[in-house]
């Protein structure tokens, strides 16, 4: 299947996360999610990051909490809310909250 | 005369829920308690960021933009502007990685001149100590 993931908190969902397997899969960090893309807690970055996956993050949440484009891993895509609503209808078949 | 000291402990992150924005405004609005009090009597808050809490304190949110809603940045400012102690635990951001240039420590922008200041867990352990109603959130 292919499964994209909007993960919205930074302390829950990521034991959900390590178990989902899918032939796509795709995280979308959203909220307080968005701390996953941009803070090294201890200097290490998030453990999600090591899965194999797409990952994204909404810009406008990003924004909204003090962060800019330059402060995402490298590992993920800052979208807008316009590329999101992309990503769910053309890239996924079915969309999971975290 | 007596000046009762409040302590508004923020360890939530901003925006998911409305937990730390009350914590500011009910820091803000106690100044206004004061009509309802005896001459001389006075309240003092202080409002410390501890734990994931200190993300609050990042510089730039654009909440206002993206969510049409005062940003917890403007609240600090305005508890700056307000001559509010506000504190913020130096083991917590250097665990979660933030610089103190990232941080809001002033308010000169609107004509404040208190400033933020980072302090040890320990120094905010002893304000929960020292105040006489406590509230964490």
């Amino acid at each position: 299947m292919k499964l994209g993931v909007l993960m919205s908190d930074i302390r829950t969902g990521s034991d959900v996360i390590g178990r989902l397997t899918a032939e796509k899969l795709g995280i979308i960090f959203v909220g307080n999610g968005i701390y996953h893309a941009t803070v090294k807690e201890d200097g290490k970055a998030s453990s999600i990051l090591g899965k194999s996956a797409t990952f994204y993050v909404l810009s406008e949440d990003l924004e909204s909490r003090g962060f800019s484009s330059s402060d995402v891993d490298s590992r993920v895509k800052p979208v807008t809310y316009s590329d999101l609503v992309d990503l769910i209808f053309n890239d996924y078949e079915k969309i999971v909250w975290l | 005369m007596a000046t009762k000291r409040l302590g508004f402990i923020i360890r939530g992150l901003p925006y998911k829920t409305e937990a730390s924005r009350l914590a500011m405004t009910h820091a803000i609005a106690s100044q206004s308690v004061e009509i309802y009090l005896e001459d001389g009597d006075m309240v003092e808050p202080v409002v410390c960021f501890v734990g994931d809490g200190v993300l609050n304190c990042l510089k730039n949110q654009q909440a206002m933009k993206h969510y049409g809603i005062t940003s917890l940045e403007q609240h600090i400012k305005n508890s700056l502007l307000l001559d509010l102690k506000v504190l913020i635990c130096k083991e917590d951001i250097e665990r979660l990685g933030i610089k103190e240039a990232s941080l809001i420590m002033d308010a000169e922008d609107i004509g404040g001149e208190t400033k933020a200041q980072i302090v040890p867990y320990s120094e905010i352990q002893k304000e929960m100590e020292s105040v006489d109603h406590l509230l964490l959130s």
